[in-house]
């Protein structure tokens, strides 16, 4: 290695060598999928749209991947202001030039032998004139713009996220636009080839500022009212885990809020201009009441993190691994300072939409669908629908935000890129098999009545890890006899509860009971949540 | 705990990162009250056993007693009672002083507000700083600002000197360990700089490969090898390592 160009090659190389080898053996594995199936056609019955599945999902998920290493993202906390790129990069004696193009170079080259990969070895259906080059080019835009904003420090927290979401949402529907108006493979070359270069120039810039500590300010409140964001502090705490509280707080539980209150506004700044077509303004709405849970995947990354550094990892430091604290207490305040930050979105969001609703003058379709579900299921029923579901959004935002904790918190790298390689392997299958289902109409059927049993073994495999995360926990002293025995009860209360709600609501000739309870038993999280305790004991006493 | 018993007592401790012995049959008593300083080359596993005592690390074979307690199974029984200074400035960046120090305030039952108040005025620190704004040294500061406002029975300090400029490690962190020893606590610190551990030091363990090759009050070391320093023993003993 004799070249920083080398040396930065070496470095992506070695890092991520079973992530690209796993990489490698996924597109052996669909040249081996293709040889079986150019071999065996007449056997197979799979039918067009099932083999385009084994096309856009692991294409998909490698891009990603590789979009993941080549900013530098992997483990980085994507609301913060500072710059992603690694500081220990930024002192390195080359030029802005190479520290800001060679990650770009090699970024967009994997990118584009990604797609020249994947089209010679995946298998599309018979018909479709697959482009040749132009999806290259996509792909090492999307990996060029996303460097740069990555790479780019940000005047507020969450920033990074937004101005992200936007450009490259915008870049897509250009070229989606111009897919629809049946643009020829020069036109796209033409279209895409000026945004890596302007890519390029953003990158350069903002790596340049990163070298040099420029991080803008645009945090008004704290600069001109500093006893806005004090007060919390200046009081005493009452105990070590309200102290906890406000550390996790602080740390991340502004940051969900912050991002709803500046996405929101957007899309619904979008009704004045459709308020007359009642399917998307219900779009809006609709979208606008996902928009929390969305957003929560991206914050999640950062709750599990003990540090709010950009660059921190996984690990527990010991500022806070050497508080006076129960581990289970570190896990508590997490929760609360999760929920506090789904309520606090929620409460913009619950605003929000009505207002926005009402000024633009776009609330009739709204108010049509809530009286058909109102003649439907009579006012009491339909009341309780609303409110299960407002529950059910909420409910799902606070889970999003912490059901990654039993992982991320054991601090262990390859755990979670592991169980999200995981993930993503499942995902494939899942869609390959429920493709291989629906082409039958027998397998269907066999399928649809083996769903009750499959929920079944999914109840039983979810008590029994329950149980066994249970005496792990007590074992390790974690949890009390006392608190095993409210845990177990809290989880049964629930699980009624949302029975209740739902047999209430749904009628049994659709709906049979056992499958409500059934239905309540997978929904009501249990394990991930008893297993994040036992995530911080492995990560704080190693 | 019994008076008699030992602050810290780890026996037979052995630590591995995968084929690597960090620590290799340590066992090490401090009794209390004292200042003992714990020497060693780069990665001779001073840190790793200070991690030990802080239940940051369980023990894979032997066993570590800080106030007669598993520090893995009780942290708040052991945690509580130790103050401690970490060799890494991991200090929240985001906290100013005062936030930090109220933060801190409500784990420590014996939190002493005016003697927090008086040790922020001697290191200087601006209560409205952020913790991010400040110099490496000040970090430490403040570090060692909440590791002493509870008096903790214990204070560990891991490569304190890497911190802190040579005023405050001459002047200050030397009165402050010497107050806290005569009052009957006990110091643990680990660092490089042996004449600083000459200076505070009543006891001295010098660590080499994970073993500890000596560990005796300093007087005694002295006098067993002629009133030579501290620095030439280690030479001696250590090979240069």
């Amino acid at each position: 290695m004799r070249t920083p160009a080398a040396a930065i090659a070496w470095e992506f190389r070695q890092r991520h060598r079973w992530g690209l080898i796993g990489l490698l053996a996924t597109i052996l594995t669909l040249g081996g999928i293709k040889i079986v199936f150019l071999t065996n056609q007449a056997h197979l019955e799979m039918s067009d749209a099932t083999f385009a599945l084994l096309v856009p999902v692991p294409l998909a998920a490698t891009f990603l991947y590789l979009l993941a290493v080549f900013t530098f993202g992997i483990s980085g906390d994507l609301a913060a202001r500072e710059s992603m790129y690694p500081p220990r990069m930024l002192t390195l004696p080359v030029s802005t030039a190479a520290l800001a193009g060679w990650p770009m170079l090699y970024g967009c080259v994997s990118m584009a032998l990604l797609w020249f990969a994947m089209r010679i070895v995946a298998i599309f259906p018979p018909g479709v004139e697959v482009p040749r080059y132009w999806p290259a080019l996509f792909a090492a835009s999307l990996l060029a713009w996303t460097q740069a904003l990555t790479w780019m420090p940000y005047p507020l927290r969450g920033m990074r996220i937004v101005i992200s979401i936007v450009l490259l949402v915008s870049i897509d529907v250009v070229v989606f636009t111009a897919l629809e108006s049946k643009a020829r493979e020069s036109t796209m070359l033409l279209l895409l080839a000026p945004l890596v270069p302007l890519a390029y120039v953003t990158a350069f810039s903002a790596v340049n500022r990163a070298r040099r500590g420029d991080v803008p300010d645009w945090r008004v409140a704290e600069r001109f009212a500093p006893a806005l964001t004090r007060s919390a502090a200046r009081r005493d705490f009452r105990s070590a885990a309200r102290a906890q509280l406000w550390f996790e707080w602080r740390q991340y539980g502004r940051s969900l809020p912050l991002l709803v209150a500046i996405v929101l506004p957007v899309g619904l700044s979008l009704l004045f201009l459709f308020r007359e077509a009642a399917v998307i303004v219900v779009e809006i709405v609709v979208a606008s009441l996902l928009l929390p849970s969305f957003m929560a995947i991206f914050v999640a990354a950062t709750v599990a993190k003990s540090s709010s550094n950009a660059s921190e990892s996984y690990g527990i430091t010991p500022f806070v691994a050497t508080r006076p604290v129960e581990d289970r207490a570190l896990v508590v305040a997490k929760w609360q300072a999760a929920l506090l930050s789904t309520l606090a979105a929620w409460m913009i969001v619950t605003v929000a939409v009505p207002v926005a609703l009402l000024w633009s003058d776009a609330a009739e379709p709204i108010l049509k669908i809530a009286r058909n579900v109102d003649d439907a299921l009579g006012r009491p029923r339909a009341i309780i629908l609303g409110l299960l579901i407002l529950a059910g959004l909420v409910g799902s935002t606070w889970k999003q935000l912490v059901q990654g904790l039993y992982i991320a918190m054991s601090g262990r790298d390859w755990a979670v890129k592991g169980i999200v390689f995981a993930t993503l392997v499942l995902v494939t299958f899942g869609f390959l098999a429920l493709g291989w289902i629906l082409d039958s109409r027998y397998r269907t059927a066999l399928a649809l009545n083996s769903i009750p049993w499959l929920m079944a073994a999914f109840v039983v495999l979810k008590l029994v890890l329950a149980m066994r995360v249970m005496q792990r926990g007590a074992a390790r002293g974690l949890f009390t006899r006392k608190q095993l025995i409210f845990g177990a009860l809290a989880w049964d209360a629930c699980v009624l509860a949302l029975y209740g709600v739902l047999a209430l609501i749904l009628p049994e000739i659709l709906f049979r009971r056992y499958f409500l309870l059934l239905v309540a038993m997978l929904v009501v999280p249990f394990v991930r949540l008893a297993a994040a305790p036992l995530a911080v004991a492995r990560n704080r006493h190693r | 705990m019994a008076a008699d018993e030992p602050v810290i007592a780890v026996s037979d401790l052995t630590r591995r990162f995968g084929a690597r012995a960090v620590l290799s049959s340590v066992t090490l008593e401090i009794p209390r009250g004292g200042v003992y300083g714990l020497v060693g080359a780069n990665g001779a596993g001073k840190t790793t056993l200070i991690r030990h005592v802080l239940g940051l690390l369980r023990a894979e074979e032997g066993s570590v007693r800080v106030f007669g307690r598993d520090p893995v199974a009780d942290p708040v029984g052991v945690l509580s009672r130790i103050g401690y200074l970490s060799e890494e400035n991991d200090l929240p960046g985001w906290m100013r002083v005062d936030e930090l120090m109220r933060y801190s305030r409500a784990f420590y039952p014996g939190w002493d507000d005016a003697y927090a108040g008086e040790l922020r005025a001697m290191f200087a620190l601006d209560p409205a700083a952020k913790i991010k704004t400040l110099s490496k040294g000040q970090q430490a500061r403040a570090g060692l600002v909440i590791a002493l406002a509870y008096r903790p029975e214990l204070l560990v300090l891991d490569e304190p000197s890497s911190g802190l400029d040579p005023i405050v490690r001459r002047d200050i962190l030397g009165a402050v360990l010497r107050t806290i020893a005569d009052e009957g606590r006990t110091v643990l610190f680990s660092s490089h700089l042996l004449e600083e551990v000459e200076q505070v030091a009543d006891h001295v363990t010098m660590i080499r490969q994970g073993k500890i090759v000596v560990s005796a009050p300093l007087k005694e070391v002295k006098d067993a090898h002629g009133g030579a320093s501290l620095d030439a023993i280690f030479v001696e003993r250590m090979g240069g390592v």
